[in-house]
């Protein structure tokens, strides 16, 4: 139960902070333009598509719709996801309010999955506040592939619990909440440009990658790889923020 | 009710708290007493949880504090020197999350309970962020309150009050005690401690250097304070070959306070009295006691 109060104590703080609502605007913005950008390739290049004498394969809308602008937001979650991990410890180590849960009878691991599920709750409200563009193919379309909406949706939740997590532990190590923004930030872009110099698939540059496991995902194939990639991730990060917690008991 | 052996803290090559001993009767209430950096916030920080010892023992209510913290921590309500407060919450609301998370019994009657208990009633509804010192201060109590805890550590509870509100903890502290609750509190506040506690455990440097009842401190006849019309260093080092004085300090009023290990008041008397003996005060203040323990001063 103390991981509820704590997780309950968690999204209430992000929705009385104002950096909790600038980084849902900042997220609805982005991931907005981002979806009418795409939107306006994919009708264009489809009626242009019509015309075309030879035959050229068909375009989908799972594949160069849907895949397309889930697996390019991906990097809009690298940007809002730093600012909202930035405050969970280093806010708490500051205000020494990390005291309070210390002495209370609240194992660390209830403190970190608390902070942890708290902050992620507030992302999932965040993602699901974006459904309303992919909802709106249904105005012209009977068969959205609800597959694909679900490997998208799936891609981005597994995407922001990893960074989130990572954020969560760099957020530990400081308590200033700048520097975790910007380490984190850093990190995260990092794990995301890792693969753009590889020419191998394989290597481990590309496994590392935030990209590469999203890519079958926004196409709606749920890989046991690409899960064991990102809860791997995030529970490493997890575990090291539960090892620095329990450091302040015992260095 | 509290049991510490040989409790040692050492942070790299600096040893805060050096092989601590000491035990606290159920129902009393003692007060920790010591220059700033002595090690009293780092000895009540290892026994509510917050921080590791190095070595040693802590009991609390016979549970130890470092093999079972969660049974000892239902146990124990804590006032850390700076009151842990979430300032974007209400009073309420954070009274509600503290009752909850330290297994108060019922949270929502328990959090209305020492909202009244504490005196928060006026300012239940408003955000921590927007009250005064005073009553964020009264409000850092109340979180130690909340789970009717049986041991109370309270490090200066009274630090940022005003004189009206410092009796009212002091009398609620009282309160407490009287009813079977264990009390550890720290200040810089001496009179206080005289006010409030039966014993006192007086920390120089890490370690216990008194550890007696107020009377027993006042009575020992260690301590003397001199006011003489013509001070001069030559006085100092002549009361300083008094057999039986350990220490002389000159205070900011230019008055001397003599430590000693006996009763010496007469033969400072006879010393002092050439140099124009205007007054001399037995053994009265805990201010002296404490000076001459310690040697006074900050670090």
């Amino acid at each position: 139960m103390n991981v509820v109060h704590i997780a309950g104590r968690e999204l209430r703080a992000t929705f009385s902070n104002a950096v909790g609502w600038l980084v849902l605007c900042g997220f609805l913005l982005l991931t907005g333009y981002f979806w009418i950008t795409q939107l306006d390739l994919f009708v264009t290049e489809s009626a242009n598509l019509v015309f075309n004498p030879y035959g050229a394969p068909t375009m989908t809308i799972s594949v160069h719709l849907l895949g397309q602008f889930f697996g390019n937001t991906l990097v809009v979650l690298v940007m809002v996801i730093p600012a909202l991990s930035m405050r969970l410890f280093s806010e708490e180590i500051r205000g020494r309010t990390l005291e309070l849960l210390l002495t209370s009878p609240v194992s660390t691991l209830e403190i970190v999955l608390g902070k942890y599920l708290g902050a992620l709750s507030f992302v999932a409200l965040m993602l699901l506040s974006m459904s309303y563009a992919p909802l709106s193919l249904l105005a012209w379309t009977d068969s959205l592939d609800w597959g694909a909406l679900f490997g998208g949706y799936l891609s981005w939740l597994l995407a922001s619990a990893a960074l989130l997590s990572l954020g969560m532990f760099v957020s530990s190590i400081t308590t200033s909440q700048m520097v975790a923004l910007v380490l984190s930030f850093s990190a995260s872009l990092m794990l995301y440009v890792l693969s753009w110099s590889a020419d191998d698939p394989d290597s481990w540059m590309v496994q590392l990658s935030l990209g590469a496991h999203v890519e079958d995902l926004v196409r709606g194939a749920v890989r046991a790889s690409d899960l064991a990639y990102f809860g791997g991730l995030t529970a490493f990060f997890l575990f090291a923020t539960h090892q620095r917690l329990e450091s302040f008991r015992w260095k | 009710m509290i049991q510490v052996e040989q409790l040692t803290k050492i942070y790299g090559a600096n040893t805060a708290i050096d092989h601590l001993d000491f035990t606290v009767a159920k129902g009393e209430i003692v007060g920790f007493l010591g220059v700033n950096g002595a090690g009293k916030s780092t000895t009540m920080r290892i026994l509510a949880g917050a921080l590791g010892a190095t070595s040693g023992r802590a009991l609390l209510g016979g549970v130890d504090v470092f093999e079972k913290p969660k049974a000892v921590k239902r146990l124990l309500g804590y006032l850390p020197e700076f009151p842990p407060l979430y300032t974007d919450m209400t009073v309420r609301g954070f009274l509600r999350f503290t009752a909850r998370i330290k297994g108060a019994q019922n949270p929502i009657e328990a959090t209305e309970r020492v909202i009244s208990r504490v005196a928060l009633d006026s300012v239940a509804h408003r955000l921590i962020d927007h009250l005064s010192k005073g009553y964020r201060q009264r409000v850092g109590i109340a979180q130690a309150l909340v789970h009717d805890p049986r041991i109370l550590i309270l490090d200066e509870p009274t630090s940022g009050l005003d004189p009206a509100q410092r009796v009212e903890i002091r009398n609620l502290v009282r309160e407490l005690a009287s009813g079977d609750v264990t009390i550890i509190l720290s200040t810089h506040v001496l009179s206080e401690i005289e006010a409030i506690c039966k014993r006192v455990i007086i920390i120089d440097r890490g370690r216990i250097v008194a550890q007696d009842t107020l009377a027993g401190l006042f009575g020992a006849g260690t301590s003397i304070r001199v006011k003489v019309a013509r001070p001069s260093d030559d006085l100092a080092t002549r009361i300083a070959g008094i057999p039986g004085v350990l220490k002389v300090e000159v205070s900011d009023g230019g008055d001397l306070v003599v430590g000693a290990e006996r009763d010496v008041r007469e033969a400072v008397a006879r010393a002092t009295v050439d140099a124009g003996l205007l007054e001399l005060t037995g053994n009265r203040a805990l201010e002296d006691v404490f000076l001459a323990l310690t040697g006074g001063g900050t670090r």
